[in-house]
């Protein structure tokens, strides 16, 4: 070959592969080409490079430009397709891919919303140093009724509006709601119930521990009321207690007020309106200000001396305070739901939603 | 309680607007309901507390405005002209025999009376509070009740036989015809007013049809009566019979009103139907002895509410309530509740009152409140962490009754045999039975969303059941459970439970499996875990009786879990172990083993003989082939896994190892190494 045909041949390999190394979208095809094109054995630039070499000593010096010029070329080509195959910047498109399709989504399980109710409160109370305790669901009557100072004549104790458990030994018939109401002596000392509040289980704590004590109650509690849109005979409380050497009702106030700016998010005012409630006194219905109005917190007061000494405290000694709410409701105006029955039917188009 | 501006006005000055003046009220304890206009007037409805008697009567709210406005009361003083020639005490005899439920009964006499129409003002005023106008001395009865809040009740004298009341309780059956000319069936407990001959009225509730005031009445018998609440309430709910005036009874009137309601109501018959009053009054009890003192220790309001108070407030306050105030020192008062305020018998008491009216709106929202500090309980960490695995798993929380029904019941529970506890009114349709375990309602739930919402739903429930105790009459065992029931397969469901499981306890826990047999379960399908020898609880196949009872179709997977024992194996902080850096090596062996054998053996075996090194045991996956294996034979193919935490290990430790394992299977397991 003499210089002009070495020339050519030098230049048409160095388009050959520039076209082959642009066209290389793979690991594969791009090692290919550098083998066909810059191996270092047997690839096209060195079987040229010894051509080159058999030139006449003359024109051997432009050979040696311009094969230098093109191995140049092909290294640059080598080296920005390598760059793009590590990118992959330009990786071919799968065949059948439709990237606009909808991702696979897997199905996962929902928290019930009043279980998510109930952890949000008991979060906001931990940091204000309320303490979680549970008690039982099933109770006597002196810790739903006597220790709270709700005496025998109250309206609270009527069988009528509680679930007293059928006297021992009376057997459950099988055909259940045609069984006759039997006798139920709500005063009689062995006398239980479903609680009817989860005060019950201050009382509890109370009775075990010596003050002071700063406590939340939660759980579910019973009354007979037939299930429409806001009621259904199951429902959950939560309930607050701190007995100390100096609780105040200002502290009352102040507690409810950090509870309720941390539930809502912004700065709210508690505002207190008498009532009656036997175990506190004095007894209020706390409202929380929320967007221009007032909205129902729920009962709150200072929890009655009878009470204290009913489970052994000495109320010249410690007093306190009590609060306690409806979780259905806290849960159903933060997620707008419309019947408190939803939340029982355990439909999982409603549960997934939350 | 509806209030009637314009009667209020007659008791006090109201120089203020309705609509303050019912924000005020609000304020200090009569809650507001709402404001209307009734033919010219403002009625204002407040809802009074159970211990608010005295602001049943117009006369109570009219003191709650005067304190709150710091206006002067005025009261008509129930003046009576009575007629010395004639002498109650000749003209009717009470016999009281049951006084437990009726401790005072007083009777006044009026002779002449001309029954008519009420005039103009009486009309009007019961009207705006919705009570319609029968005859004036009826409305005059219903105008007192509304004005001081003491139920009263006129008898047409002529009717009332022998002359003679005999208050006492029902007998038995004893039927009565109420002025509702509705005819009640009475028990013992029930206090009725009756003449010689029969009752004439259920005191304190209704009165009877054939002693009512009627047109052709001149003579009158007006009855001013204390009565029990309970006794009344019974009543009342026994006969779903409620009134004004039952009402009021159930929350005690002032029992030293009730002479000042007598008189005023035979003052305001006088007025408008005429007749003469007898002299004297016919009563059965005696006059109601003052409250207690009660000693006020003034630093006490600091103590409970958080503020001062002048003493020049608290005084102004609870003399204005009508209560009697007098100093023992400087920080101490002497007070005496007013008779119409029986809710108030203690200094704690005194202290609400002072509260309520000087103002909640004064005690500060910013008070100091000290810090501590609240440590999270395990079972909530517990709960978390289950419900973390539960929701990665696609299981959705359910809420489902405490209380279920007969059929449910029967299903049983894993955890006691004892017969279910019982309400004694249904907590839901038929639903009386305290559940023993969550499966039940909780599958109930699962064939709800089944045929209703045409979904195959996975559930879980986390609450207490009820266990019976040996004692019948004690509270029952409560027991923290974690139920779930799921439309996947068995070993998916015990793989969930497995990583339930995993979540709570240390990798040194335990954990024992063994097969379980229930009627719960499907026969053979049922595990039973234990955590450190503690009851985890069962995993199974729920039975074609079970299915049936809670109308499951879908063959269903169900396990109910001891919360308590996974808070007792639980590992709070999790230890970490050192992930060795030497690679492992992996053997797969293929067994031929007959069909008896289950894969706990086979594992036990293995990691008894694979020694130290071996890691892991994992089951790969069973397969059948009769041809060349034979009848009753199956092929379970099962990964070993060794690794050292200290060096490489050679092939040649590995194949001893692997080869003790196959030596081991042949002779304990009477399996053979395929291939």
């Amino acid at each position: 070959m003499d210089l002009d045909q070495l020339v050519q041949t030098l230049e048409r390999l160095a388009l050959d592969a520039e076209a082959a190394l642009a066209a290389a979208h793979d690991a594969a095809a791009l090692e290919a080409a550098r083998v066909q094109f810059a191996g270092a054995r047997s690839g096209q630039l060195k079987t040229l490079q010894k051509e080159v070499g058999t030139l006449p000593a003359d024109s051997k010096r432009a050979g040696y430009v311009k094969f230098n010029e093109v191995k140049d070329r092909i290294q640059a080509a080598l080296d920005a397709a390598a760059a793009r195959v590590e990118s992959g910047a330009d990786a071919a498109i799968p065949a059948g891919l439709d990237p606009t399709l909808p991702g696979v989504r897997r199905r996962l399980g929902h928290v019930h919303p009043i279980t998510q109710t109930i952890e949000h409160l008991k979060q906001i109370m931990a940091r204000l140093g309320f303490e979680v305790v549970e008690g039982p669901e099933v109770e006597d009557t002196w810790h739903n009724f006597v220790a709270l100072n709700i005496p025998e004549d109250h309206p609270a104790r009527d069988p009528l509006d509680n679930f007293f458990l059928a006297c021992a030994g009376k057997l459950a018939d099988d055909k259940g709601a045609a069984a006759r109401t039997p006798a139920i002596d709500p005063t009689a000392p062995d006398a239980r119930l479903m609680r009817s509040q989860t005060s019950t289980v201050q009382i509890r704590v109370m009775e075990k521990s010596a003050p002071p004590v700063r406590i939340i109650s939660l759980g579910r509690v019973y009354r007979p009321d037939p299930p429409d849109q806001t009621h259904f005979p199951m429902f959950h409380q939560m309930e607050g207690l701190w007995i100390d050497r100096s609780v105040t009702m200002a502290q009352l106030k102040s507690v409810l007020r950090m509870f309720a700016t941390n539930y809502l998010g912004a700065d709210v005012s508690i505002r207190f309106r008498p009532s009656f409630f036997p175990f506190t006194e004095p007894s209020v219905e706390a409202d929380f200000s929320w967007k221009g109005k007032w909205i129902e917190f729920g009962g709150a007061g200072m929890v009655d001396p009878n009470v204290l000494r009913a489970v052994g405290y000495d109320p010249e000694e410690v007093t306190g305070f009590a609060f306690g709410l409806g979780v259905e409701r806290l849960c159903m105006g933060r997620h707008r739901i419309e019947d408190i029955r939803d939340l029982f039917r355990n439909d999982v188009r409603f549960l997934e939603q939350f | 309680m509806l209030v009637c501006w314009e009667w209020l006005e007659q008791y006090v000055r109201l120089d203020v607007k309705p609509d303050d003046l019912a924000d005020r009220f609000a304020m200090s304890g009569l809650n507001h309901e709402s404001t209307t206009q009734v033919g010219g007037d403002v009625v204002i409805d407040l809802e009074v507390t159970s211990n608010r008697c005295d602001c049943l009567g117009h006369i109570g709210v009219a003191r709650e405005a005067s304190v709150l406005l710091g206006q002067g009361l005025c009261l008509p003083p129930a003046i009576v002209k009575e007629d010395p020639a004639l002498k109650a005490s000749d003209l009717i005899q009470v016999e009281n025999r049951f006084a437990e439920a009726c401790p005072r009964y007083t009777a006044r006499v009026l002779q002449g009376v001309k029954i008519g129409p009420s005039p103009e003002w009486l009309v009007r005023r019961l009207s705006a509070i919705g009570i319609n106008s029968v005859n004036n001395v009826v409305d005059v009865t219903n105008y007192v009740m509304m004005e001081c809040g003491q139920p009263l009740h006129a008898f047409d004298l002529d009717q009332i036989q022998g002359r003679k009341i005999i208050v006492r309780p029902a007998a038995k059956d004893e039927k009565f015809l109420a002025i509702d000319h509705h005819t009640y069936e009475l028990d013992e407990q029930t206090v009725v007013i009756a003449d010689a001959q029969r009752a004439v009225a259920l005191g304190g509730v209704m009165g009877g049809a054939e002693s009512e005031v009627s047109d052709s009445t001149t003579n009158l018998l007006i009855e001013a009566a204390s009565f029990e609440p309970l006794a009344i309430r019974r009543t009342a709910r026994r006969l779903k019979l409620h009134s004004p005036s039952s009402f009021r009874f159930e929350r005690r009137p002032d029992p030293a009103g009730l002479d000042w309601a007598s008189r005023r109501c035979c003052e305001l018959i006088l007025q408008v139907a005429g007749g003469k009053l007898a002299s004297g009054v016919v009563d059965t009890g005696a006059n109601h002895p003052q409250l207690e003192p009660i000693v006020f220790r003034l630093n006490q309001l600091l103590r409970v509410l958080g503020i001062t108070i002048p003493t020049s407030e608290v005084v102004r306050i609870l003399s204005s309530l009508g209560c009697e105030v007098s100093a023992l020192d400087a920080d101490t008062l002497r007070v005496i509740a007013p008779s119409w305020r029986r809710d108030v018998t203690r200094e704690i008491d005194l202290i609400e009152e002072v509260a309520r009216i000087y103002g909640y709106d004064q005690i500060p929202e910013d008070a100091v409140v000290p810090l501590t500090v609240a440590p999270t309980r395990p079972k909530d960490i517990v709960l978390g962490r289950v419900r973390q695995v539960l929701s990665a798993y696609g299981v959705d929380e359910a809420i489902t009754p405490s209380v279920v029904p007969a059929h449910q019941d029967a299903c049983g529970s894993p955890w006691s045999e004892r017969e279910a506890l019982s309400t004694d009114t249904p907590l839901l349709e038929g639903a009386r039975l305290l559940r023993r375990s969550l499966l039940p309602s909780l599958l109930a739930a699962r064939s709800w969303n089944q045929t209703q919402a045409g979904r195959d739903a996975s559930l879980y429930e986390v609450a207490n059941v009820y266990l019976p105790g040996d004692d019948q009459a004690a509270l029952p065992m409560e027991r923290s459970m974690l139920a779930l029931v799921t439309g996947q397969d068995l070993l998916v469901a015990k793989g969930l439970v497995e990583d339930i499981a995993a979540s709570c306890m240390s990798r040194e826990t335990a954990v024992v499996s063994a097969a379980y047999d229930h009627p719960l379960f499907q026969r053979g399908t049922a595990t039973r875990y234990d955590l450190n020898g503690q009851l985890l609880g069962f995993v199974g196949l729920i039975s074609k009786s079970t299915s049936k009872a809670v109308g499951v179709t879908a063959s269903t997977a169900v396990a109910e879990l001891s919360v308590e024992t996974l808070i007792g194996a639980l590992e709070e902080i999790r230890r970490s172990q050192r992930v060795s850096p030497y690679p492992s090596i992996t053997r797969d062996l293929n067994f031929v083993l007959d069909e008896s054998l289950r894969w706990a053996q086979l594992e036990s075996m293995c990691r008894t003989s694979g020694g130290a090194l071996l890691q892991q045991v994992e089951y790969r996956e069973t397969y059948r082939d009769e041809k060349k294996d034979g009848a009753g034979k199956k092929r379970v193919l099962l990964s070993l896994v060794f690794q050292s935490p200290d060096r490489t290990l050679t092939s040649a430790e590995v194949d001893a190892a692997v080869g003790q394992i196959i030596a081991d299977c042949q002779t304990q397991c009477g399996g053979q190494l395929l291939g």
